[in-house]
């Protein structure tokens, strides 16, 4: 049994499990890329190695050196977080041969969960229901593609098979716009995965993300902690999640409980692990993709449910049973997570990079904020615009809303743009209040702008403050002139004055 | 002093009287204003009423965030105001756009040729920064000028790309 653990992974979810190893005990090892010398993960961890230069193919993705540290360093596992290394099949299986015990599933589950398509196959066999789309796991090529979306029907939507995160994925609403998509959607998938296989599938309209979160332990032990509502993405990026689902109810939520743990039983699942399902609605619900790792917003679940998933994780990989039975799961209060992303909502989310000089965190109660960024760290553009998330709880979906309103507003961030002022138009906007909303509502029906009509603003104010700092500004260049005039003082003309002369 | 503060294409008359006092449109107000040592955070408290703002320079204007809402405002005193309206008011229109880069990124595509004419909204160049592509679009109709970058440079924030004359 291991007691000392490498976090492969950087940011806000390095830490996260940082603060798990230490509550358990466990000793900690980082790594890093030159652009994180100064990170929180660094400076939290009991050892820190230097992996390479900030690019991740140079660093957070060179899995033999990872490896090679975690041997010298007398590290006993490897946690991968999410992204990067988190669902290379091929990692994981290096992890094992090096006689290390990689903290997620087993090689085979990853793989066959991580080509999309033989996803599909492998949960068409378990009666797991699919988005109606492409069959088999042969690789397609255009002709092939062209020919078969029009048995499939439009809107469809091309996706890579090597897929994550919305990257390589295409929506296509006629059979004309198919060629140029396909090739876009294929240089894309190459550029993030190195593949640039793709398949289509059906685009459901007005569909909701529900994904179920799965613990499995070594022992053939499964349980479901229920389900995590998504729909709020912007270019399938999700943006905000929640537990429970608004949409979701008791006879919902059973059985895609009871799927999604068929759907783990069916790849001998291990660890933690989301299935992510489509539901239209008529709440038919359809297997998207299994996540075969830790995922970003695994803390609303967290707070709901009592359960610190990354705790169990690591347990699972020490050879502990699960500490839950599925009876002892229940829903307590509601939970919301916003993600804090460096791109600005007034300005079509552009990413936003610099240096943070001055952050404020929300606190008081039922506030959690997941970061590696603190004052003084940049954001730099080689990794992804994600610098926190804010997670509030509350005893009711009601509260929560409430909550996450006042804990927006605290939160501040000086020296690059973030995305809270979306967050803050979102909670007041009426279809969330609602739970109306599906997957395309960021894109099709919100504004900012619309939600801020019939609000009170403040002109006025906002004039004053904008003259004053004008005001001041201007002031103070007169200032510095009319200082530096007098700076030259007439003693040190005298004193030059003398020398010349001498 | 004097001033002419425009707010999201609304004008005010801002006189600022003395430390204490400020009239805008004619009403006189009490206000406290601070800035918050080393930050661009200001407080401002108007007749009891307390505002905490965000106050950044933007392209060519100050953005001013007040209680979740951006405001884009210009400040002129009647001076600037004068000499303007004497050399024949705004050139928004004309002269040449620089494409910059809005962040550090990778040039992954050009969309557009030297001398092509585009339209306003039209995809000017695809930028990869933060394992994101984000399309830039020409803010309005014209040719383009000189591309200085090509597909797979990289580029520092705010390099220039290229022109819409």
């Amino acid at each position: 049994m291991f007691n000392k653990v490498l976090i492969a992974n950087r940011g806000e979810i390095a830490v996260r499990i940082l603060r798990a190893c230490r509550e358990l005990g466990i000793q900690t090892v980082a790594v890093y890329s030159e652009a994180d010398r100064q990170a929180m993960h660094v400076r939290y961890a009991t050892e820190a190695y230097l992996l390479g230069p900030a690019p991740s193919k140079e660093s957070y993705l060179k899995g033999e050196k990872i490896i090679e540290i975690a041997l010298k360093s007398g590290a006993g596992a490897i946690h991968p977080g999410y992204g990067f290394l988190a669902e290379r099949a091929d990692f994981a299986q290096a992890v094992e041969d090096a006689g290390l015990e990689f903290i997620g599933p087993k090689p085979f589950a990853i793989s066959s969960m991580g080509d999309k398509a033989i996803a599909r196959e492998t949960m068409m066999k378990a009666g797991v229901p699919v988005v109606p789309g492409t069959k088999g796991t042969d690789k397609l090529n255009d002709e092939k593609l062209l020919e078969l979306s029009a048995d499939i029907g439009f809107p469809l939507l091309i996706k890579a098979t090597a897929g994550g995160g919305g990257k390589g994925m295409r929506e296509v609403k006629n059979i004309e716009e198919m060629p140029t998509l396909i090739q876009s959607a294929r240089r894309e998938a190459k550029a993030a995965f190195g593949d640039d296989n793709v398949y289509l599938e059906k685009l459901i309209l007005g569909a909701r993300h529900i994904e179920i979160q799965v613990l499995a332990d070594k022992f053939g032990n499964v349980i479901h902690l229920n389900e995590r509502g998504c729909s709020l993405q912007r270019r399938h990026q999700k943006l905000l999640e929640e537990a429970p689902s608004a949409f979701v109810d008791d006879n919902l939520r059973q059985r895609m409980g009871d799927v999604a743990v068929k759907a783990a039983e069916a790849v001998d699942y291990e660890s933690a692990g989301t299935i992510e399902c489509l539901v239209d609605a008529d709440k038919n619900f359809y297997f998207l993709e299994m996540n075969t790792r830790l995922q970003v917003e695994h803390p609303v679940t967290e707070l709901v449910m009592g359960v610190d998933i990354v705790k169990e994780q690591i347990r699972i990989a020490r050879g502990r049973k699960l500490s839950f039975a599925q009876e002892d799961i229940k829903i307590n209060g509601a939970a919301i997570e916003c993600r804090i992303n460096a791109e600005d909502p007034h300005n079509n989310f552009m990413p936003s990079t610099g240096l943070i000089s001055h952050a404020v965190l929300p606190t008081g109660p039922g506030i959690r904020v997941d970061t590696g960024v603190y004052t003084g760290s940049e954001i730099t553009p080689y990794y992804d615009s994600m610098i926190s998330k804010l997670i509030v709880w509350g005893e009711t979906r009601a509260q929560a809303i409430l909550r996450m309103r006042r804990a927006l507003e605290e939160y501040k961030v000086v020296g690059v743009r973030t995305n809270i002022p979306f967050h803050q138009a979102m909670m007041d906007s009426h279809p969330f209040m609602g739970g109306q909303f599906h997957t395309r509502f960021v894109e099709e029906e919100f504004s900012m702008e619309h939600i801020a009509e019939g609000k009170e603003t403040f002109p006025e104010v906002a004039a004053i403050i904008a003259t004053l700092v004008q005001h001041e500004q201007t002031e103070r260049a007169a200032h510095v002139v009319r200082r530096n005039v007098r700076d030259t003082s007439n003693w040190k003309w005298l004193s030059r004055w003398e020398r010349l002369s001498k | 002093m004097k001033y002419i503060t425009t707010i999201d294409e609304k004008e005010f008359f801002i006189e600022i009287i003395d430390d204490r006092h400020v009239s805008i449109d004619g009403k006189i107000v009490e206000v406290d204003f601070e800035s918050v040592r080393s930050q661009p955070v200001f407080s401002l408290i108007v007749d009891g009423k307390s505002y905490e703002a965000y106050v950044y320079d933007g392209e060519e204007d100050l953005e001013v965030l007040v209680k979740g809402r951006l405001y884009h405002s210009k400040v002129e005193d009647e001076r600037e105001r004068r000499l303007r309206a004497a050399s024949g008011g705004d050139v928004v229109d004309t002269g040449i756009f620089h494409l910059k880069a809005p962040m550090p990124g990778l040039v992954v595509s050009i969309s557009v040729e030297e001398g092509q004419e585009v339209k306003k909204g039209e995809v000017l160049l695809i930028l990869e920064s933060m394992k994101m592509q984000n399309e830039l679009r020409s803010p309005r109709d014209g040719v383009i000028g000189r591309i200085q970058v090509a597909d797979g440079d990289s580029v520092e924030q705010r390099q220039k790309m290229l022109s819409v004359e």
